[in-house]
């Protein structure tokens, strides 16, 4: 039968418990209530301990600093994300489309990003905004940067000791953002495809150069090479840079045997992002209608 | 550590002392026979197990009885006798709203979630406020005008 | 109390109870000592089962399969043939066949039991596809060919020389996918001993079908099992036969443990393991004049049937007479095949066989259409089938037509001509247009030659009771049926009394499907009421009535020739989407219908209906893709088996043409699976107007429209 279950609450004591019998966190629930899900009548059950952490205190809540970051507690759901005025727009647009109302009801920042599903929506935008976690245990708390973190399909480099204590954003400041999430249906869907692309020009130069592909490979892709083909440019030079751009993006979430949908798809709403800039549209929100 | 789970479903004090993975759908049906709230899937994907979590909506397949523990539950049952639920079961009764019937409990939920946030929703509220609850019967026009009827009739009984 | 009339708008009867949480379905019922079933199925698509190696069962636990069947009874579900068998015994067909049920107290218990039974098997090569099929692989299933059924209709001159006469031919194949009914509730069903009889709770659409399916199992007769209806969570056709794979297993554990036993599928096991709607390969071959003017068209239709018959035969049979679709095609040949694959048996789904080909003749006459440039509305309208016009099976349209008033209508709402003229191809808007019908009950004279329905009304004081064997699945049929018999009594709806069928109480009056059941037993009800009414004063009586087929209109179901429906319903819709360039996402902005269903006896019902099978039918066109690799359905839950959220399409607006029908209650012919017959091809006729592409399959989701512009 199944593994221990367990319910702290303090995160003194989550922490203890986390060091002594490894259990993982349950935030909301809504992923791994879902992968122990037996049946009717059935309780979950799962190959490892658990710890219930969705009562703790300590992990909630969203705040900003004077530094201009914004903290945002692990376990904070997608419905206070979407509606807190701090938070940076792509990742409240990625809050806002993830899944139907009861599950950003339910579903948690910090499990979200802890479960590393590769259709995961928030850890996109986190990605793209260097976006870091807060790691606590017995030891104390390390940093480390949101990218870092997910290794890989359902893979992080979570220490066996550790629970996520929340999502520090830095700030960030953009002319032009772009986000875009292709789900099977028009709501209440899993990504099948996701998009952030985001810009910053000062005097004509292009200070600032991003995109994130997610639900495209095991994992969230940012090209950093890819980015500074354009980033450090002027403007006007994006018509001549576009195409090495493009193909290099196309290298860089290709390596996986990726459907030509997606690929294609990426492929044209990051020319598009340029194109519209290009035309000279009005700074902020590319293609919202 | 917490050793039984105290929480209250339709304001009634409830003690749980199982497993804390039992879900929380399971605690409602089996042991509480509150059920008006239906198994559609399992995963909280159609909505048809939608109760009231501390005001929000939230399907109660994937929640573990251990995450309500202090919290507040209102199933259909503990709503349909208050102003506020009569006003939605009659709006939806005199609309159309309901056919095969499977999901409406759930449906009454979200509109009760929607009505007590936004009390005067438009039709694309309104379809947000229930894209969680899936239907197979109506094509959600007349849940749609169901809603906006309760919303109408209901006045400054939503602004409460 | 004031006299209920036909056209006043009334609240449906069974919906407080359903909306305040009190509706009974199968899956609220407890007994003492009940008990818990779990389906144990074949994992392989094909093979011979080698061993069954059970863990020790605790006590009160059991293993029920095909030998706990008694002597006196045979391994058969009587559906329309008696090849499915209750219990896989010595061979599977196809992945999810039930192998045996474990019963037992605790579900917990089951589960761990089921996950340590040991199957093992030796493994065949399955055929999966229509294609697998006829190239026989793995060797036939069924027969030396795979063929399970096959029928042609022919009218008009033989196809030899229309091909003669032709200036061009206009050759192609279309597709269509599986499609899951997701139904709300899943299948369950319980099984008991009620005074001294077998008694089984289904959420089922035809709970005589059952007792007939399973009593063989015994050696039984129909009339020794009972079915008790339970309220049920949507149904679509996948409860017509379906139950009888729960319900069959069930009688035979009973049989052996004589306890209250529970059965109950969970969304997965819905999903894997039940009938789907027919996959199609439909090629249309059309010889034209050089103006475009149709001569012929010569049909082959594939339906894959999966390994057992089930409703196949008569599926196929309602594909092949909806072929032409709403059109008078003066030469017709067309052959339909049902083809045995080792995929779940496929079986109804509203509209029944019709909705495949009616989408491959709607969607291969607009072709036509834009290839020699015409407006595909004005095209088809040339065709428009009129009363007296002679049908695909050499019958004739026995009613008024009025496709030319429902397209003018819908035309009107939609602003269609203006738009199809405007909106320029591949530009990323557009609108599209569609036609269809649906033949009312069942073909030619099977109402009076099978089904012989009855139906009863009972009068105690001044309350009059219903009984019939037909059922509420969320149609309705609570309502329009007590609607009809109160206006037909003079009396108030709330005097009538409809429970859910017991079938040792009400007589059979045929299955809850075909769209049958306002206009046939509905008619009944109403023919019982009139008599009811005229010798109201006589104190407690009964009347009970049976069919009668009107005369003049013959059938032959050895050669499929003659009137194979005395009333279609018709109908006509128009669809209008924006593409998104970027990412092919297909946006719907418009949706307008109008339908010919006779007379409406509730608007209300009426208009739940049309939105609801609207609804279905374009989820079916655009997402809801269910795939078949090696034998195994890959879509498993409703996050990847999607279907229409109220996000996904815009309200739509309905309209009625009046054009009441002569046999039925107060003019009103079937409507059910009419209004999921056509929306399909409207949609597909808009995406390919908006992106310029040609479709020659559904669903087609984003990924397959990305497939289809790279092919231009």
């Amino acid at each position: 039968m199944g593994e221990m279950i367990y319910v702290p609450t303090t995160l003194e004591e989550a922490l203890q418990i986390r060091k002594e019998t490894g259990a993982r966190p349950l935030a909301g629930g809504s992923d791994i209530m879902v992968q122990g899900k037996r049946g009717i009548g059935l309780c979950p059950e799962l190959p490892y301990s658990v710890m219930i952490i969705s009562g703790l205190d300590e992990l909630k809540g969203i705040t900003a600093s004077e530094d201009g970051s914004v903290t945002i507690g692990a376990l904070a759901t997608p419905s206070e994300i979407a509606s807190s005025s701090i938070v940076p727009w792509h990742v409240r647009k990625a809050a806002s489309g993830m899944g139907a109302i009861a599950l950003r009801n339910t579903a948690t920042i910090g499990g979200n990003i802890g479960n590393a599903s590769p259709k995961g929506d928030l850890p996109q935008p986190l990605i793209l905004l260097d976006a870091y976690l807060v790691l606590a245990s017995e030891r104390g708390e390390r940093t480390i940067s949101v990218d870092d973190f997910i290794i890989g399909a359902k893979k992080t480099a979570l220490m066996d000791d550790e629970i996520i204590k929340s999502v520090v954003i830095p700030h960030s400041s953009f002319t032009y953002s772009y986000y875009r999430k292709i789900g099977m249906r028009r709501a209440n869907a899993i990504s099948k495809l996701s998009l952030s692309a985001a810009m910053t020009v000062q005097n004509g130069e292009i200070t600032d150069f991003r995109a994130s592909s997610g639900a495209a490979g095991p994992k969230v892709i940012r090209s950093r090479s890819a980015e500074d083909i354009i980033r450090g440019r002027k403007i006007d030079e994006i018509p001549s840079l576009k195409e090495d751009f493009l193909s290099a993006w196309n290298d860089a979430i290709s390596p996986h045997a990726m459907p030509e949908y997606r690929r294609h798809t990426t492929r044209r709403m990051l020319e598009y992002f340029l194109d519209e800039i290009s035309r000279g549209a009005e700074p902020g929100i590319i293609g919202e209608e | 550590m917490l050793s039984e789970i105290v929480f209250y479903v339709n304001d009634k004090k409830t003690v749980f002392s199982g497993n804390p993975l039992t879900r929380l759908i399971d605690v409602l049906r089996d042991d509480l026979h509150l059920t008006g709230v239906k198994e559609g899937c399992g995963e909280g994907e159609c909505g048809a197990c939608s109760v009231l979590k501390d005001g929000k909506l939230v399907t109660s397949c994937i929640i573990p009885v251990g995450a309500v523990n202090g919290s507040h539950i209102y199933t259909i049952e503990g709503i349909r006798d208050t102003e506020k639920g009569k006003c939605i079961v009659d709006a939806f009764v005199e609309g159309g709203a309901v056919q095969c019937g499977f999901c409406i409990p759930g449906m009454v939920m979200a509109a009760y979630a929607l009505l007590e946030s936004n009390p005067h929703p438009d039709d694309e509220a309104i379809r947000q406020g229930i894209s969680g609850n899936i239907c197979r019967c109506t094509g959600y026009d007349l849940i749609v005008e169901s809603i906006k009827l309760a919303s109408e009739r209901g006045g400054a009984l939503w602004e409460k | 109390m004031p006299a209920t009339g036909i056209n006043d708008r009334i609240v449906r009867v069974d919906a407080a109870a359903k909306a305040r949480g009190e509706a009974k379905y199968a899956c609220d019922y407890t007994f003492p000592d009940m008990l818990y079933a779990y389906m144990i199925r074949s994992s392989i698509p094909r093979g011979t089962i080698d061993s069954i190696d059970m863990p020790n069962l605790p006590e009160g636990y059991y293993f029920i399969s095909a030998k706990d069947i008694p002597p006196e009874g045979k391994n058969e579900l009587w559906m329309i043939a008696k090849d499915w068998r209750c219990f896989a015994d010595g061979d599977v067909r196809f992945v999810g066949e039930t192998i045996g049920l474990l019963v037992g107290p605790d579900r917990n218990m089951l589960k761990y039991l089921s996950e340590h039974i040991e199957i093992k098997y030796t493994e065949m090569e399955p055929a999966i596809s229509i294609n697998d099929a006829i190239a026989l692989k793995g060797g036939p299933i069924v027969g030396s060919d795979n063929v399970m059924c096959q029928l042609f209709v022919e009218k008009g001159k033989p196809m030899e020389e229309v091909f003669r006469e032709a200036d061009s031919v206009f050759e192609e194949t279309i597709e269509t996918g599986f499609q899951e009914h997701v139904h709300l509730e899943t299948n369950a069903a319980i099984a008991t001993i009620e005074d001294g009889k077998y008694t089984i709770y289904a959420s089922a659409q035809c709970p005589f079908y059952i007792s007939k399916a399973v009593a063989g199992l015994l050696g039984l007769e129909q009339k020794d099992i009972v079915i008790k209806q339970t309220t049920t969570g949507g149904a679509f056709g996948g409860k017509e036969h379906f139950p009888d794979v729960l319900c069959g297993p069930l009688l035979v554990a009973e049989y052996k443990i004589r306890k209250p036993i529970k059965l109950i599928f969970d969304r997965e096991e819905d999903m894997l393991y039940s009938v789907k709607r027919h996959p199609s390969k439909i090629t249309l071959k059309t010889a034209l004049d050089k103006d475009g003017n149709i001569l012929g068209i010569d049909g082959l239709v594939y339906y894959n049937g999966g390994p057992y018959l089930s409703g196949t035969y008569v599926v196929l049979q309602r594909g092949v007479f909806h072929a032409n679709g709403v059109y008078d095609i003066p030469n017709t040949y067309v052959k339909g095949i049902g083809i045995a694959t080792n995929t779940f048996p496929s079986d109804a789904f509203r509209g029944f066989g019709a909705p495949q080909t009616l989408f491959a003749i709607e969607t291969h006459m607009e072709h036509i259409a834009k290839k020699f440039g015409f407006d595909p509305a004005e095209y088809k309208s040339r065709y428009f089938l009129k009363k007296d016009s002679e049908t695909i099976t050499n019958g004739h349209i026995i009613e008024r037509v009025m496709l030319p008033e429902m397209l003018e209508k819908v035309a009107t709402a939609s602003d269609y001509w203006r738009k199809s003229k405007e909106y320029k191809t591949g530009e990323g808007r557009g609108i599209g247009i569609s036609f269809y019908n649906h033949g009312g009950a069942f073909t030619g004279n099977g109402e009076q030659a099978i089904i012989k329905a009855h139906a009863r009304l009972v009068k105690t004081g001044d309350r009059v009771r219903i009984e019939v064997g037909s059922t509420e699945m969320g149609q309705g049929f609570q309502t329009t049926l007590r609607k009809i018999a109160a206006a037909t009594l003079g009396i108030s709806i709330e005097q009538i009394d409809y429970d859910n069928p017991d079938t040792s109480k009400v007589p059979d009056s045929g299955p809850t499907a075909a769209s049958r059941s306002t206009m046939i037993v509905g008619r009944l009800v109403q023919r019982c009421g009139e008599e009811m009414k005229e010798r109201w004063n006589e104190g407690d009586f009964s009347v009970e009535k049976e069919y009668e087929h009107p005369e003049g209109h013959p059938w032959n179901q050895e050669t499929f020739r003659g009137d194979a429906y005395l009333g279609y319903g018709w109908g006509c819709a128009a669809v209008e989407v924006e593409a998104d360039k970027l990412t092919n996402e297909i946006k719907v902005v418009g949706i307008w219908s109008c339908h010919d269903i006779g007379h409406a006896i509730d608007e209300l019902i009426v208009h739940g209906q049309v939105n609801g099978g609207i609804v279905q039918s374009l989820g079916y066109a655009s997402m809801e893709k269910m795939e078949n690799r090696k034998g195994y359905f890959k879509q498993t839950s409703m996050s990847d088996y999607v279907i229409p959220t109220s996000m996904d399409f815009p309200k739509q607006e309905w309209s009625l043409v009046e054009n009441p029908y002569e046999w039925g209650p107060f003019g009103a012919k079937g409507m059910g699976e009419l209004v999921f017959n056509g929306a399909d091809a409207a949609y597909i006729d808009a995406v390919e107007r908006a992106l310029g592409i040609t479709v020659h399959k559904i669903p087609m989701p984003p990924e397959d429209i990305e497939e289809a512009l790279d092919a231009e």
